[in-house]
């Protein structure tokens, strides 16, 4: 197959045994992607990855394609600009496509025009930039958020200095116990004096 | 202590025994602590990592129904809750829907260390650090996810627990609830969602708002 297309001149690079990558532009993504569907049978979208290349100002969009018939995924990859990203919406052709593009449109702030349910998904009432851009401070954040962080964690402890203290602990009971009994026994003695 | 058996009606009764019989009385209290015990129901609700040891412990593996421990579908027939791994911001809104529809007595078990102190997700941005906070744990087995044999174990210390009718989370969360839901309402954002027409600081009083 990866011969087949590249007798019909599209460049194919060859990531390891079983991937395979395709480069295109934005404008060209929708009509390659259903090109790939449906004269080459790659009829499975696997999954829709993306990265944050925050010094070129780029987000990176990659669909990865499959079928049962080949061992091997074939990505396509693009990239698309940071600010108002956009993106076609490919759930009336994989129907799977819609809970990606949402949890995309969630973590990444893309938008789908034409995208029936870009609701809250695992993150329910938002109030900050979308998490997993890379200008986002998650500790900033969290220390931010979270009235029951404390400063440090309860467990968050230094073994060595532990085991000395509770050293130094057992020893200072044991003298006091000692002291006690030998207390005691002075007590006990009749006074002959 | 007088742990009802549908809450308030029965203690009322347990009362007008202790003027008639007293030895009677504490005979029946135990009795139905111990039956109680031998009979829990565990809400078939998974969160985090640990809801995958939940499987063998209920089936012909580990068959944790020789010791009384079974599963049940809704949270209304239901005596216990596993919260078996972190718990995200979302997640602990349907917690504590899970939890209030619960009849009382109900009881919480917690696996791993997330739901303890937030464990591997302390600095994560969408989890909870402590579960204490929200909702009282009674019982928590620690472990990485815990093996069958620690949440049977974790099961058997819940049952002496409630034979020897120790304080229950259920009854610190009626006596705390003004605290537990401040601390809800600061996590939550005070998105508790559906927003109930419940009076939940005057419960004993009809509790309609």
């Amino acid at each position: 197959m990866i011969e087949k297309l590249r007798s019909l001149s599209i460049e194919v690079e060859q990531k390891n045994e079983h991937l395979y990558k395709v480069s295109v532009d934005f404008q060209d993504l929708e009509s390659t992607l259903l090109r790939f569907l449906n004269e080459f049978d790659y009829i499975t979208l696997d999954s829709i990855n993306y990265r944050d290349d925050i010094e070129d100002e780029k987000f990176c969009i990659t669909y990865c394609l499959q079928t049962a018939k080949r061992n091997h995924v074939l990505m396509i990859q693009t990239f698309i600009n940071r600010e108002k990203a956009t993106l076609p919406t490919m759930h009336r052709i994989w129907p799977q496509a819609e809970i990606m593009e949402r949890e995309m449109h969630e973590m990444l702030g893309v938008d789908f025009p034409g995208h029936p349910t870009l609701i809250d998904f695992a993150l329910e009432y938002w109030n900050d930039i979308p998490p997993l851009r890379r200008d986002f401070d998650t500790l900033k954040y969290v220390e931010g958020m979270d009235p029951f962080r404390k400063n440090q964690r309860d467990d968050n402890l230094d073994v060595k200095v532990e085991m000395k203290r509770i050293r130094a602990e057992k020893k200072a009971a044991k003298l006091k116990e000692e002291a006690e009994a030998a207390a005691k026994e002075n007590k006990e003695e009749p006074d002959n004096g | 202590m007088n742990i009802g058996f549908h809450g308030d009606k029965i203690k009322d009764e347990g009362v007008q025994c202790t003027m008639e019989n007293k030895g009677g009385q504490f005979l029946i209290e135990d009795a139905i602590k111990w039956f109680r015990s031998k009979s829990i129901f565990v809400v078939a609700y998974g969160t985090g990592c640990g809801a995958i040891e939940m499987p063998p412990t209920f089936t012909s593996r580990y068959d944790a129904e020789r010791m009384g421990i079974t599963g049940v579908a809704t949270p209304r027939q239901a005596d216990v809750i596993i919260l078996s791994g972190y718990l995200a911001f979302k997640t602990l809104r349907r917690v504590i829907r899970t939890y209030e529809q619960m009849q009382k007595p109900r009881y919480i078990m917690t696996l791993g260390s997330c739901p303890i102190n937030g464990g591997m997700y302390w600095d994560s941005y969408n989890t909870i650090k402590k579960l204490d906070d929200f909702i009282p744990i009674d019982v928590s087995v620690n472990g990485c996810m815990p093996r069958p044999e620690a949440v049977i174990e974790g099961f058997m210390l819940l049952q002496e627990r409630i034979k020897n009718g120790e304080e229950a989370g259920w009854e610190k969360y009626d006596k705390d609830i003004k605290q537990y839901k401040k601390n809800q309402n600061r996590a939550l954002g005070g998105h508790i969602e559906p927003s109930y027409e419940t009076d939940w600081y005057n419960m004993n009083s009809g509790g309609v708002a």
